[in-house]
């Protein structure tokens, strides 16, 4: 079952931006600052639920330079780099994002369906 | 509705649990291997066969009474012993989160032990109540920070663990247990578990009505600090230091229940941070480097803080390092202290880090740092996690064993199950409760052999 990227925004805004209300980032999101390419994906209901609990609480806010969900210019810039670049990074660490992304339930499948999603390269 | 018999509900419900290459292969029974996982600061990795995504209680009952093979639970990665690695499967209970129940009468909160402690805090102001104490980083799971005895600052305040006041523990061989007061030696065992008595789900904790907190910060003497440490600590809710290597000062953090309104109540006009504060580099000399820092130090200018106490309490980190900590008892802790530092000035050792010294109250749970009848002292040093932080912990873990230190579970160490039986009083008795539990060590990693002769 897939669910389309507005649900996901939805839910970000009413949980994961509530839970990181004692950030220093104050970055406001809204569905004003997404791309059309963003907003017309959907992504793997499990997918989601893995994202939402781990990858969220920083690409939500992009909370230490994380790049935000749906700016796809920024994701554009680094997915140049390669997939598979992106994929080690995720995996093995990468500056301040820890190795997996906090994603202890992840796996590889799962890292590139949510690195499309973010990126609104996605299905 | 196609209706599952039970066979076929347990098979379903395992495949839909474990998850990657394996649950898809065609191979069917012979697993792919599933992808590498990391601890948080890198320095721990295994291949494991596979992970089970647990999404219920029955669920997990199921597959530890239907497999074989050693499993290790995992909260967000972030202890910095080797806890996790193992070849077997992973166990992931972050679906088993949130607020289940809770008494307004009581201040008690029933939560999933797979909850991240800075998702709670919000969640347990919504009903009114917040947790006495916390840990620094906000990532890891309730689960995990218990299972490892992690605790905050107070000498009037338990660890995380200390709090539990009930827990559902499902057992290497699926049955599942809850605990309370009422259970006995094993509730005292559970409540400080490093993950080798099962998978516990859910946890009810004593919590207490929402509170403010006002924090403060500045930069002072070492010694003009530790030779009044006790009555510092005595005065405050929350009082610790952080000796700047390389200086005669610390950074010092008290932190007390506010009135005040919510706010940052002082900022510094231009605030010389802790990252300031660095030595100067590999080829400057110890007396160099400690008075650049005696220097740096002197500017550094008084912040104050209030807020909800969760957010006061714990942080997010960026800067991943590795860390080892040591409890002491109070009475050696400012001496343990000064030698560290003492030691790495005299041997030049090139750390950036300070260290951190704080004191925690006494507690029942066995295995707890400071289980007794008296608080304790805790010494924390760390290395970021892009350098080998081996020869320095290598240089300062004697120094704990000489004034008699206890190793937090989650933090390196290198102590066998000899050396911990005679540090933590009841350490064979919970090695007899587990060995009941988990006769086929199920829940054994290599670490977790060591530390259970097993």
């Amino acid at each position: 079952m897939r669910i389309p990227s507005a649900k996901i925004l939805m839910l970000c805004l009413l949980f994961v931006l509530g839970a990181c209300s004692s950030s220093s980032s104050e970055q406001s999101t809204s569905s004003a600052d997404f791309s059309p390419a963003f907003m017309g994906q959907n992504i793997d209901v499990e997918v989601a639920s893995k994202w939402m609990r781990s990858c969220a609480l920083c690409h939500v806010r992009g909370e230490a330079d994380a790049p935000v969900i749906g700016d796809t210019e920024e994701w554009q810039r680094r997915l140049a780099q390669g997939e598979e670049s992106i994929l080690r990074r995720v995996i093995d660490g990468y500056r301040a994002m820890p190795p997996l992304g906090y994603c202890m339930s992840c796996e590889e499948s799962d890292f590139r369906e949510m690195i499309a999603f973010m990126a609104g390269a996605g299905q | 509705m196609k209706k599952l018999n039970r066979r076929s509900f347990l098979s379903s419900s395992i495949k839909t649990a474990m998850v990657g290459a394996a649950a898809s292969s065609p191979l069917g029974a012979a697993f792919a291997q599933s992808t590498r996982w990391s601890n948080w600061s890198g320095g721990q990795t295994c291949q494991p066969a596979g992970r089970y995504d647990i999404s219920s209680e029955d669920q997990l009952s199921d597959i530890l009474k239907t497999t074989r093979g050693v499993i290790r639970p995992i909260g967000s990665g972030h202890s910095f012993s080797p806890l996790v690695p193992t070849d077997g499967h992973l166990v992931v209970i972050d679906q088993l989160s949130g607020i289940l129940d809770h008494d307004p009468d009581t201040l008690r909160a029933t939560i999933g032990a797979g909850s991240r402690l800075g998702d709670l805090g919000s969640q347990l102001e919504a009903i009114g109540q917040g947790m006495f104490n916390l840990p620094d980083i906000d990532r890891q799971t309730l689960a995990g920070a218990t299972a490892t005895g992690t605790h905050g600052t107070g000498v009037e305040l338990q660890s995380l663990s200390g709090y539990i006041t009930g827990l559902r523990l499902v057992t290497p061989s699926g049955e599942v247990l809850d605990l309370d007061e009422s259970s006995g030696d094993l509730f005292d065992a559970a409540r400080v578990n490093i993950g080798a008595l099962g998978v516990i789900t859910r946890i009810e904790m004593q919590n207490r009505k929402t509170y403010k907190l006002k924090k403060r910060e500045w930069t002072a003497p070492t010694e003009d600090i530790l030779a009044n440490f006790d009555e510092l600590a005595a005065s405050h809710r929350h009082f610790e230091i952080f000796p700047l290597v390389y200086s005669d000062y610390s950074s010092v953090l008290q932190i007390d229940e506010s009135i005040e309104p919510i706010g940052q109540t002082i900022i510094p006009s231009v605030e010389t941070s802790l990252a300031d504060l660095r030595p100067l580099g590999v080829n400057a000399t110890p007396a160099e480097k400690l008075a650049r820092n005696n220097a740096r130090a002197q500017t550094v200018e008084v912040t104050e803080a209030v807020d909800l106490s969760y957010k006061l309490l714990t942080n997010l980190r960026n800067n991943r390092f590795n860390e080892m900590e040591y409890s002491v008892p109070i009475e050696a802790g400012a001496d343990c202290v000064r030698e560290i530092l003492k030691t790495i000035y005299d041997q030049g050792i090139d750390v950036d880090f300070p260290l951190e010294y704080r004191y925690v109250g006494a507690e029942d749970p066995w295995l707890s740092m400071a289980y007794g009848d008296h608080p304790h002292a805790t010494i924390s040093i760390h290395r970021t996690a892009f350098e080998d932080y081996q020869p320095y912990f290598d240089i300062i873990e004697p120094i704990f064993w000489k004034y008699g230190g206890r190793p937090h579970w989650g933090k390196l160490h290198s102590l066998g199950h000899r050396e911990l039986a005679q540090l933590y009083p009841r350490y064979r008795d919970f090695m007899g409760i587990r060995e009941s539990l988990d006769p086929d060590g199920r829940m054994l990693n290599p670490h977790l052999r060591r530390l259970f002769n097993a």
